[in-house]
């Protein structure tokens, strides 16, 4: 089971993450972990009320509490008071609206946490009460009241819309048509570390921020205007983070931590929010409503979709349009259909803010889709996994939007996989044993999911790594390491390059400072993008190394020198010299190396929908093994395989890390995980009443990797964050539908669902 | 008030509020953050600690009731450099991805293994069944608990 | 402000801090109280003056066997009543219902005394005890009382604790010649969660199957448990077949008050509680020697 130490990375081979160790010993510090001899705590005083027109915060007996070091409102804010990368619509503490319940009204900054709640609990405010939406297709009605009263488009903050071939026309030429409303509901995040951060102005006046945040410099520049602070100013430091899956994307801590920084004279301060205030105020999964309508020829093959998509936002625009617009990018999945009509409204509301979450609007899109491939298959009666076969795309088609896959197209290999695979082959065996009480079904699902950046947002990452005087290497990480790993993916790649195991490597997180600007931890693309710039970087520094080391050696060919663990070796005569040594012949100057790469992005068809298309995807088959309770409706997944196109795979366990965690959010949002509100107030507020699976409620899950590489990635491969976390909707929905007949087109699909649908299948009285 | 225990194997007196919560004493007053919280209501395991050899939720712990406990937080498994079998089978087995829950999970499991050496999977699953992970989908938790009981009985 | 804590050592310890602050809030585990006393967003943090932890008190630990007689003394946590021999050998219907409360770290806090002063209409405790047929003793520094739990209940939340009073024991008469211990809990999850609906079943099947004694306990779907002797009437001396626990089934949904809440609806609370009834087909024998213990 241990690995012994002298053995360098391997691409291809499992290995355990660097950053495993300090992990499990605790030694490892997350931004909730920063404490000091003198540091005030801060706290946010929230509206509690989804919408209204605010009048006055009353902050005086809050300010006269002992122990209150100040209470500032949006007039302490120095700069625009607005952050919000698309549209600056939402305040860091508000101004003249409360727009949801979260909305921050008063920001306290106390000496100790029993001040901070008392002071909390002494502020009040006036306002008055405003109407509130909460209902996508209602807040598109002309009489609806209006979030952002200033919105070009009132409650309807962005209209997409694709058509490809004949559009909804081509339903006359098919030959059958099948037609549903899904719905898929907010999403918690529930990450185990909330919102946290540590910040204070140093000695020179700059304002540095610790925090939890998947975008160092994104965050400056978004702080830099709504503080009033230069842009130079601000330094973020950004540790391990305790999960994030997109809800720590973008502004959430920050502005309010720094705020209260420039308050204090230097004294840090400390804010971290409490469980039931992450799930106030934090963002969640886009909610949508999706009406689809896919027409299919008698011999399988899809000719027609239609999509008319509502994606509800919430109170503030956040990256809502530009998660639906990949939502809508993917709304036929893994397929060729050469006829789309395809509409999505981002709808403002007063719910919940809505953000990104793993899948970012593919999540969505693909649990309807593929609800309603699996009913094409059964008007049809033709064999689910047969009718997606014909239709799943290769290099060299067009997808759903009428792009063409320049790049590695993998589904149809998973699929040929699924159908080989002893789970799949045995499935009628296993569902013909069910036990008394017990119905058994089996369900399978495709998924696409594209990586990186839309065309016209540059998608790049800038690596950097030292040569230490020691002989080391100090990799200075540029995308934020969330739990998915990729720092120790960035060490796995230089020091398979390098012939170096994993002492040899010093991982930085990004630092303002340090670590160079490589764009957000999200879309997939944290390997990909930093690791191919890593890749030349490092290629230079190797080249360096050998060169210099050639002065050890009485041998002129660089080629005739190898690198092993910790130093150089002769090919022929064996000898060796330290890396230590290679170092002391380094200059200063000469010890990092830089290197900028691009992501490839479409030069074609960029008006095809908002920001461009994209032209890298990975794909997954999913099928899930279902057993339901007749007796309760109680559903259980009792087995999952997951066969991924994410290109080659580098590190094994890191690839099933990903897609076992993807997977059990999908089980999560598919079964239990509820997001239950009434008017902007949200019943489910605590871990308590917001259901996450338990261990013991994830069967053990089959992952196999499809051999397909991506040549543009390095060492082949493509992005794996978030491609799994869209199978179980569907997968599990079919096998429901596959155990029992019953077709429900939201989730979670409770116990509850399952057996009013089952008691009316029966046709009995409706329970009381 | 003086609350006197010991602590990972050495006898600690703290000079605290008695209603001060364990997990606030042990990350605040202590500076062991090894100890997590990530809901403060007893739903997620993150802050489970040791008390007597039993996994306890710290964040429902008052510091006077530590008197005269023995506690073994994350910091005091490992041996220097030497980590716990549970600590190494994480490590090797994949276990670990963001590590929030990962100490209250490692406690949870010394704490299971100690009680049952022998665990199913099915039966490592209930063990932990009071640890949310929202990283990892439990299997290779599963995994590394599995592969520490059968190197503990070796 | 910091609350008191006290950590008296013995009951005599505890009548004094009783006498001196009739106010104190009694706890043993604590994972009821200190989820009520977080502080919330929106509000001021609960103060409850002192409070007072009973995990000290020997004599308020501990299982005792008599001679037909069990007594769980009431700051026995749910852990050690869940691996204890004696209460496995005479009571798995209790042993089975600890398995599904809470999680591993619940369980080792939380007491049975707690479970059952807090009163939730969902008290994973609560439903085997009823069928147990178990009586709560409590005692005050002069005088004790004993009592059926299902007297002790009064509703949701409320418990018959007088004023200077602290829940003792839980009595449970042995040798109540049931050969079939049943618990079933649906749940959002498989654990932590909180009951939607659950049912404890006792009974004394014959070698020809037929229901010779029978308990029945249903919980979370009512302000306390629900036990019918009309429905137990109704089962026995019948056999234990699909058609007789059919027929009974109606009973069930009328002996039931549940509610709407954000876990599940009345609806759905009412059928399910009286499907429960059904899962006790596993047990009917054709040729089945013993007492059937499930899966423990």
């Amino acid at each position: 089971m241990k690995r012994e130490k002298q053995i360098p990375f391997r691409i291809g081979e499992a290995t355990p993450r660097c950053d495993a160790r300090t992990k499990v010993t605790g030694q490892e510090r997350y931004a909730a972990d920063y404490y000091g001899d003198h540091f005030f705590w801060a706290g946010v005083k929230r509206a509690g009320i989804p919408h209204g027109k605010l009048i006055k915060v009353h902050t005086e007996d809050a300010k006269k509490l002992k122990g209150v070091v100040a209470v500032l409102t949006s007039e302490d804010v120095p700069g625009s008071n607005r952050v919000g990368i698309i549209r600056g619509d939402q305040p860091v503490l508000a101004d003249k609206k409360i727009c949801y319940a979260g909305d921050p009204l008063a920001l306290v900054i106390a000496e100790n946490k029993e001040t901070l709640q008392t002071a909390l609990a002494l502020i009040t405010f006036d306002h008055e009460p405003l109407p509130g939406v909460f209902d996508v297709e209602e807040a598109l009605r002309k009489d609806a009241p209006l979030v952002h009263e200033d919105s070009p488009g009132g409650n309807l903050l962005r209209l997409v819309s694709v058509e490809t071939g004949k559009g909804a026309s081509a339903f006359d030429e098919c030959d059958v048509i099948v037609e549903g409303v899904f719905e898929t509901p907010f999403q918690e995040h529930a990450y185990l570390e909330t919102e946290a951060g540590w910040a204070y102005l140093d000695d020179s006046g700059q304002l540095v921020v610790v925090t939890a945040t998947q975008t160092p410099f994104r965050d400056r520049n978004e702080m830099a205007p709504a503080l009033g602070i230069d842009v130079e100013k601000i330094r973020v430091i950004v540790p391990y983070l305790g999960g994030a899956f997109g809800g720590k994307d973008g502004i959430t801590i920050q502005c309010l931590l720094g705020l209260s920084a420039l308050h204090t004279g230097g004294v840090p301060v400390k804010m971290w929010w409490g469980r039931e205030e992450s799930f106030l105020a934090s963002v969640k999964r886009l909610s949508a409503r999706m009406r689809y309508r896919l027409g299919v020829k008698r011999d399988g093959t899809f000719h027609a979709l239609e999509c008319r998509a509502y994606f509800d936002t919430g109170a503030y625009a956040g990256l809502g349009e530009t998660v639906m617009t990949l939502g809508l990018e993917h709304a036929g999945s893994a397929y060729r259909i050469p006829n789309v009509s395809i509409k999505g409204s981002c709808v403002y509301t007063n719910n919940a803010v809505g953000g990104p979450f793993r899948g970012f609007g593919v999540t969505q899109v693909t649990a309807a889709m593929e609800r309603i491939v699996d009913m094409a298959a059964q008007k049809l009666s033709v064999d689910p996994l047969a009718i997606r076969r014909v239709n799943a795309v290769e290099r060299g088609d067009k997808n759903c939007i009428g792009v063409t896959l320049t790049h590695s197209t993998g589904i149809k290999k998973c699929l040929a996989a699924l159908s080989d695979h002893p789970l799949w082959r045995e499935r009628e065996g296993w569902k013909m044993k069910a036990g008394q009480f017990k119905k058994r079904g089996v369900g399978i699902a495709c998924m696409a999911h594209a990586m990186g950046y839309p065309a016209v947002v540059p998608d790049f990452a800038n690596a950097k790594i030292e040569f230490t005087g020691e002989g080391r290497f100090r990799i200075y990480a540029g995308i934020v390491d969330m739990g998915q790993g990729n720092a120790s993916t960035y060490a796995h790649i230089a020091g398979a390059l390098l012939g170096q195991e994993a002492s040899a490597f010093e991982l930085i997180q990004p630092d303002t400072e340090r670590t160079l600007p490589s764009g957000s931890s999200s879309a997939s693309r944290t390997t990909y993008v930093y690791g191919n710039a890593l890749v030349i970087a490092v290629e230079d520094l190797k080249k360096k190394i050998l060169d210099k080391a050639l002065r050890l050696f009485s041998t002129a060919q660089a080629e005739e020198l190898m690198l092993v663990p910790g130093g150089i070796r002769h090919r022929k005569d064996k000898k060796k010299v330290s890396l230590k040594e290679v170092a002391g012949l380094f200059d200063e100057s000469e010890r990092f190396y830089t290197a900028y790469f691009r992501s490839p992005a479409a030069t074609e068809m960029l008006d095809r929908i908002y920001l461009g298309p994209h032209i890298i995807f990975s794909y997954g088959a999913h099928l899930a093994y279902v057993e339901i309770d007749t007796l309760t409706g109680c559903i259980e997944v009792t087995g999952y395989l997951a066969v991924t196109d994410a290109g080659n795979v580098i590190n094994p366990q890191a690839y099933e890390q990903q897609i076992q965690g993807g997977i059990a959010q999908g089980i999560g949002f598919a079964l239990s995980e509820d997001y239950k509100a009434a008017n902007g107030h949200a019943d489910t507020n605590s871990l308590a009443t917001y259901i996450i699976p338990t261990a013991m409620d994830v069967p053990d899950m089959l992952s196999v990797a499809a051999d397909n590489a991506e040549e543009t990635g390095p060492f082949g491969m493509k992005g794996i964050g978030e491609i799994s976390i869209s199978g179980p909707v569907p997968a599990i929905a079919n096998a429901v539908a596959d155990a029992c007949g019953i077709r429900i087109g939201r989730n979670p699909i409770t116990a509850e669902n399952i057996f009013r649908a089952l008691w009316e299948q029966n046709d009995q009285e409706r329970p009381r | 008030m003086k609350i006197s225990f010991v602590l990972n194997g050495k006898k600690r007196t703290a000079d605290v509020q008695p209603d001060m919560r364990v997990v606030d004493l042990l990350r605040e007053h202590l500076h062991l953050t090894g100890t997590k919280e990530g809901c403060g209501s007893g739903e997620c395991g993150a802050c489970t600690i040791l008390v007597d050899g039993e996994s306890r939720l710290s964040c429902l712990m008052l510091a006077a009731q530590l008197e005269g406990k023995r506690i073994t937080t994350i910091e005091g498994l490992s041996k220097g450099k030497r980590l716990h079998p549970v600590q190494e089978a994480f490590v090797e087995s994949g276990a670990v991805q963001c590590g929030f829950c990962t100490p209250g999970m490692v406690m949870t499991a010394v704490d299971m293994l100690s009680r049952n050496p022998d665990p199913s999977r099915d039966e490592i699953r209930e063990g932990i069944s009071g640890n949310l992970c929202r990283c990892t989908g439990y299997q290779k938790i599963v995994d590394a608990i599995e592969a520490a009981a059968k190197d503990k009985s070796r | 402000m910091a609350r008191e804590v006290l950590l008296p050592h013995t009951i005599d310890d505890l009548w004094e801090i009783i006498r001196s602050e009739p106010g104190a809030r009694l706890y043993a585990g604590g994972t009821d109280l200190f989820v009520k006393l977080r502080p919330q967003a929106h509000l001021p943090s609960s103060s409850p003056g002192t409070l007072v932890c009973l995990d000290r008190i020997e004599e308020l630990k501990g299982i005792h066997e008599e001679d037909r007689l069990v007594c769980i003394r009431a700051c026995t946590t749910h852990s050690e009543i869940m691996w204890d021999p004696v209460i496995r050998r005479h009571f798995p219907v209790l042993t089975k219902a600890l398995r599904l409360l809470g999680s591993p770290q619940v369980r080792n806090m939380g007491t049975i005394g707690g479970n059952i002063c807090t009163a939730s209409p969902a008290g994973d405790t609560l439903t085997p005890l009823y069928a147990l047929g178990a009586s709560v003793e409590t005692r005050s520094c002069d005088s004790g009382r004993l009592m059926p739990l299902k007297s002790f209940i009064l509703g949701p939340g409320k418990a018959a604790l007088q004023e200077g009073e602290v829940l003792y024991g839980i009595w449970i008469t042995k040798d109540l010649d049931f050969n079939i211990h049943h618990f079933e809990k649906v749940g959002q999850r498989k654990a932590l969660a909180i009951a939607i609906a659950s049912m404890a079943a006792l009974i004394k099947l014959s070698d020809e199957g037929v229901i010779e004694k029978i308990r029945l306990a249903w919980g979370s779907v009512a302000p306390t448990v629900v036990a019918s002797r009309a429905i137990e009437n109704a089962l026995t001396g019948k056999p234990l077949t699909e058609d007789v626990l059919r027929d009974a089934m109606p009973l069930v949904a009328d002996a039931l008050s549940p509610i709407d809440d954000v876990r599940a609806s009345a609806g759905y609370r009412r059928r399910v509680a009286a499907n429960l009834l059904l899962r006790l087909l596993q047990y009917s024998n054709t040729g089945f020697e013993g007492p059937r213990v499930q899966g423990t």
